[in-house]
């Protein structure tokens, strides 16, 4: 069997606005194979939920997938779904996790509902069966009492555990890919290690593939395989975990790496942080994306959009800095780490 | 900084420079304030810029249309009676010969008077009252709230009739009439929204911040309630404008010789079988400026909502 | 218990608003100069008027009225009608509250059905022009009154195609069930501000709702629009609607007065204008309780409807 689950081909996605064409995502290339777990990276505004939203087939006026762009799933492109292939595969094949699980739970219907609302339109229980399995999903999830949580309103369910039920919600038809978008960001620090590791357990147990969504560097450390550094709706670095934590490439995540707070570091050593917003993508810069808040910054950044440079084993990154004929200049982070492995 | 520069780094556009300042923060779209923001998209809506011109072209006509026409509207001819538009008699004349485009510019004055100080009024007072119920709570927000309970449960009718009867027939009276239980509404969207500031997370930070009241008053208290009392008057006016006229049309509020929209309609009902345009021409005139306000104020709503913000 | 403690609360408070309601109604009324006697007893001798007087008990200083009208109303006893002799409160509800509760029914649930459905279609179909043809009727009928509605339809549907009767309403056996063809024009008349008021509601609701993160989760949960719309948006935007419903019933039962007057319907508002003008204390008394009993009572029945839509909300603040 192909190991290769999603494959997201020059994506584009554009929002239609007063003010004219926002470029929200610019061409996103990427894949994930069965089973593993992928990261995607960046700050706010990024177009990491945009892309997201595009794999679930969500973007909606007025928002456009734009023509040539591809997201093949198990080898069939969805950009030609047709609305009911949509729907079958949606929280069926592909379920989506969000961000604020107050927010994204009807709060007049009834948790254990929600739940079978998905078993039901997807045929894969009939009715009297569907409570039960609801029943057992939020067990799984680990919230004490289902029988009597699947009767209560999502008010009625803490932070945490409406997170949880909202991950029982996308994974109760057993989809082969789970898209996670910032499933943490609203929790408690307790409480998003538990929801964390909650997923990685799940995961084993299902063998569903995660995208994982997020702006925390930290979040991701130790549980995804890859990770797509993204910045104003580009991948800007990309490679799996170790190489991005420890050999990256691009100044973009050097100040992202910079910006995670860690205990291991002197204290005098202050957090960085990144200065500057990112450039508005109504009228996206010719160069970089980056140049405006590098502190690398040189006048072809501003010109020519950097090449894509290969490190191997899938490690790359778009910097000017990768080229010959510039200085090299990861000098300052190399610093970093080394005083960090000089202590250890 | 510790920075390798290589020595292959011959080309000039290969050096590393940094970012400038003047890119850091280079905000592409200009920022505009929620005022503009609100003009902008209510002068991109056609309906509410064309009901804007109407209800200008209405209160014009009501302001100057007797000058215009050169004709009084109390002046009577006995021989004119009933007559049909004339270049002379726009809108024609009614049964005791008075011109009657002048009669209904009158009259839209008087309800557009009526109308912009009930609703002056209700907004004055429902802020005050709202903002005062609001700002003390506890018992004094009790009271006052019962206070609004009872008079929102006393018929309409039963006050505006005896406010008329008691203070009898004309505009101070029916101003009054109009106004005593106007203002509960009013009063209870302030009281919500202040509340809602009251416990809002970035009021709090603005207190621990030292900001004066005055300055949490201006700066966040004005902004937040002008967009529902600019709906509330959007609402407002087209409604006491259709009060009066029923009021007048019921016998209980202006009658003649005062002179009103409603007065107008309901003189024109009577000659309605055989003089149909003197009913037609008031109607349509209250209905032009209901109808614009309506529009108006639905373009007001969009305009206003933040939501919608993009 | 807590709930049967904050009902009783409840229901004192409502007896107090009454009788505040009462009280005011009352020296209102008698705050009017001269008299409900007065223009009948003018002309009568002397021995004659003062017995007119007695009967009615005008004689009395205002405040031993009052004590008198309120022990009587606390028995259910609201006094003769001084311009009507040998009515009561009693006996005129039961002859006015029929044709007013009947139009009023009729007109509400046209207007309401009517008002959602096209809000519904507006919602589902923004942008569209059927969303346009909903926006621009539903406010053309709010900015033509209703009066105006009332006279139009009365002078050219029934005054020149003599498709309906132009005055009156169905009497005897027909009360509630028969003589449709004189309440068509009425209904029809009163039902426009209802379409418009509540097709507005519902499409302003629901695009509040299809905004929220719960309709986009239920999309990614793979269900077609139909049912996110049935399942989801409905729902949650119904809540603002069936909160204001009883509001509107409460109002359409005690009659539309221009209504009633334009097509001449022997309704409760009609009597109710006519009455405050010849201040006939205890006909006015005793619909002015109703009317505001029935205010009380709906507020409390909104409060306790909004718990039941909408799981956040409890009873007890």
């Amino acid at each position: 069997m192909d190991d290769l689950l999603l494959k997201v081909e020059d994506l584009r996605v554009s929002y239609h606005t007063y003010a004219g064409e926002v470029q929200s995502v610019r061409g996103v290339s990427f894949d994930v194979k069965r089973g593993e777990t992928v990261a995607i990276v960046g700050e706010s505004g990024c177009g990491k939920s945009v892309t997201a939203k595009s794999i679930m087939g969500l973007i909606m006026d007025p928002g456009e997938v734009k023509e040539g762009s591809h997201i093949w799933f198990e080898g069939k492109d969805l950009t030609q779904n047709t609305k009911k292939q949509w729907r079958d595969y949606r929280g069926n094949e592909c379920a989506m996790i969000f961000q604020d699980a107050l927010t994204s739970l009807d709060p007049t219907m009834r948790v254990g509902k929600q739940i079978e609302e998905v078993l039901l339109v997807h045929g894969k229980a009939s009715r009297a069966e569907a409570a039960g399995k609801a029943v057992e999903i939020l067990r799984r999830v680990g919230i004490p009492n289902p029988e009597i949580r699947v009767r209560e309103y999502p008010h009625q369910f803490s932070g945490g555990m409406r997170q949880r039920a909202m991950i029982a919600t996308a994974l109760v038809c057993g989809p082969k890919l789970l898209i996670a978008d910032e499933p943490t960001t609203a929790l408690d620090v307790t409480i998003q290690a538990q929801i964390m590791d909650l997923m990685k357990e799940l995961q084993k147990d299902t063998g569903a593939a995660i995208i994982l969504i997020t702006h925390d560097l930290g979040v991701v450390a130790g549980i995804v395989k890859r990770i797509c550094v993204m910045y104003s709706g580009k991948i800007v670095e990309r490679g799996n975990s170790a190489d991005i934590f420890y050999h990256p490439h691009h100044p973009y995540t050097w100040s992202l790496l910079n910006a995670v707070p860690r205990l291991d570091l002197e204290n005098k050593q202050s957090l960085m942080t990144i200065e500057g917003t990112p450039p508005d993508l109504l009228d996206p810069p010719k160069g970089c994306p980056f140049c405006t808040r590098c502190r690398y910054c040189m006048p072809v950044c501003r010109e020519e959009e950097p090449p894509v440079t290969d490190f191997g084993d899938g490690h790359e990154a778009s910097c000017w800095l990768q080229d010959e004929r510039a200085p090299r200049t990861d000098a300052e982070f190399m610093h970093n780490l080394k005083k960090q492995e000089n202590k250890d | 900084m510790n920075i390798n520069t290589n020595a292959a780094a011959a080309d000039p556009r290969f050096t590393i420079e940094g970012c400038l300042d003047s890119d850091k923060e280079a905000i592409a779209r200009p920022t505009i304030t929620y005022a503009q923001d609100a003009w902008r998209r209510l002068k991109k809506n056609p309906v509410a810029m064309i009901s804007l011109a109407v209800l200008v072209l209405m209160v014009l006509m009501a302001l100057l249309g007797p000058v215009l026409c050169g004709q009084d509207y109390i002046a009577m001819d006995p021989v004119n009676k009933n007559q049909p538009p004339s270049a002379e008699h726009w809108f024609g004349t009614d049964l005791l010969g008075r011109d009657l485009f002048a009669r209904v510019c009158y009259g839209a004055r008087v309800s557009l008077l009526i109308a912009v100080v009930c609703t002056l009024v209700q907004i004055v007072v429902g802020s005050a009252y709202g903002g005062i119920m609001a700002f003390f709570g506890g018992w004094v927000d009790d009271i006052m709230m019962r206070i609004i309970e009872i008079m929102r449960s006393l018929p309409y009718l039963l006050v505006v009739i005896l406010v008329m009867m008691v203070l009898g027939n004309n505009i101070p009276s029916l101003l009054i009439a109009l106004c005593v239980t106007s203002w509960c509404n009013t009063a209870r969207a302030i009281r919500g929204v202040v509340l809602q500031l009251k416990n809002a997370e970035y009021i709090m930070a603005a207190r621990t911040l030292g900001a004066s009241p005055g300055r949490i008053i201006s700066r966040h208290l004005i902004p937040n309630t002008i967009g529902i009392l600019i709906l509330n008057i959007a609402t407002s006016l087209p409604n006491y404008i259709f009060q009066e006229s029923t009021l007048g049309f019921l016998g209980i509020g202006l009658e003649s010789p005062n002179t009103s929209l409603g007065v107008l309609i309901s003189l024109g009902q009577a000659s309605m079988e055989f003089y149909p345009l003197q009913l037609l021409f008031p109607a349509l005139v209250l209905v032009l400026i209901v109808l614009s306000f309506n529009l108006l104020g639905d373009g007001l709503r969009d305009a206003l909502d933040p939501r919608l913000r993009k | 218990m807590q709930t049967l403690k904050y009902i009783l609360k409840r229901l004192v408070e409502m007896f107090i608003t009454l009788f505040i309601i009462a009280t005011a109604t009352f020296f209102l009324l008698a705050a009017v100069p001269g008299d409900p006697l007065e223009s009948r007893a003018d002309r009568l001798p002397e021995s004659v008027r003062n017995n007119l007087y007695l009967k009615y008990g005008l004689d009395k200083p205002v405040l031993e009225r009052y004590v008198i009208t309120m022990k009587g109303m606390l028995k259910g006893d609201f006094g003769e009608s001084v311009t009507m002799p040998g009515y009561d409160i009693s006996r005129l509800l039961k002859e006015t509250l029929a044709p007013s509760a009947r139009l009023g029914l009729q007109t509400v649930i046209i207007g309401i059905t009517v008002g959602l459905l096209l809000g519904v279609l507006a919602a589902m179909f923004r942008g569209t022009w059927i969303d346009y043809l909903v926006i621009f009727f539903s406010v053309l009928m709010i900015s033509v009154p209703t009066l105006i509605f009332g006279l139009l339809l009365q002078k050219y549907v029934a005054g020149r195609l003599h498709l309906f009767p132009i005055i009156g309403w169905p009497k005897g056996k027909d009360l509630w069930l028969g003589g449709w063809k004189y309440t068509v024009l009425p209904t029809l008349t009163g039902c426009f501000s209802y379409i418009a008021t509540y097709s507005r509601l519902l499409k302003t609701s629901m695009l509040d709702v299809v905004g929220q993160d719960y309709v986009l989760a239920a999309r990614a949960k793979g269900l077609s629009e139909a049912q996110v719309i049935r399942r989801h948006v409905l729902r949650n935007s119904f809540i603002p609607i069936i909160t204001s419903l009883p509001m509107s019933v409460a109002f359409a039962l005690t009659g539309s007065f221009f209504i009633e007057k334009i097509i001449s319907i022997p309704g409760f508002g009609r009597y109710y204008v006519e009455s405050v003008q010849s201040r006939d204390l205890s006909i006015v008394l005793g619909q002015t309780v109703l009317m505001a009993a029935l205010y009380v009572v709906v507020v409390f029945l909104v409060d306790i409807l909004y718990t039941l839509v909408d799981p956040r909300i409890r009873l007890h603040k």
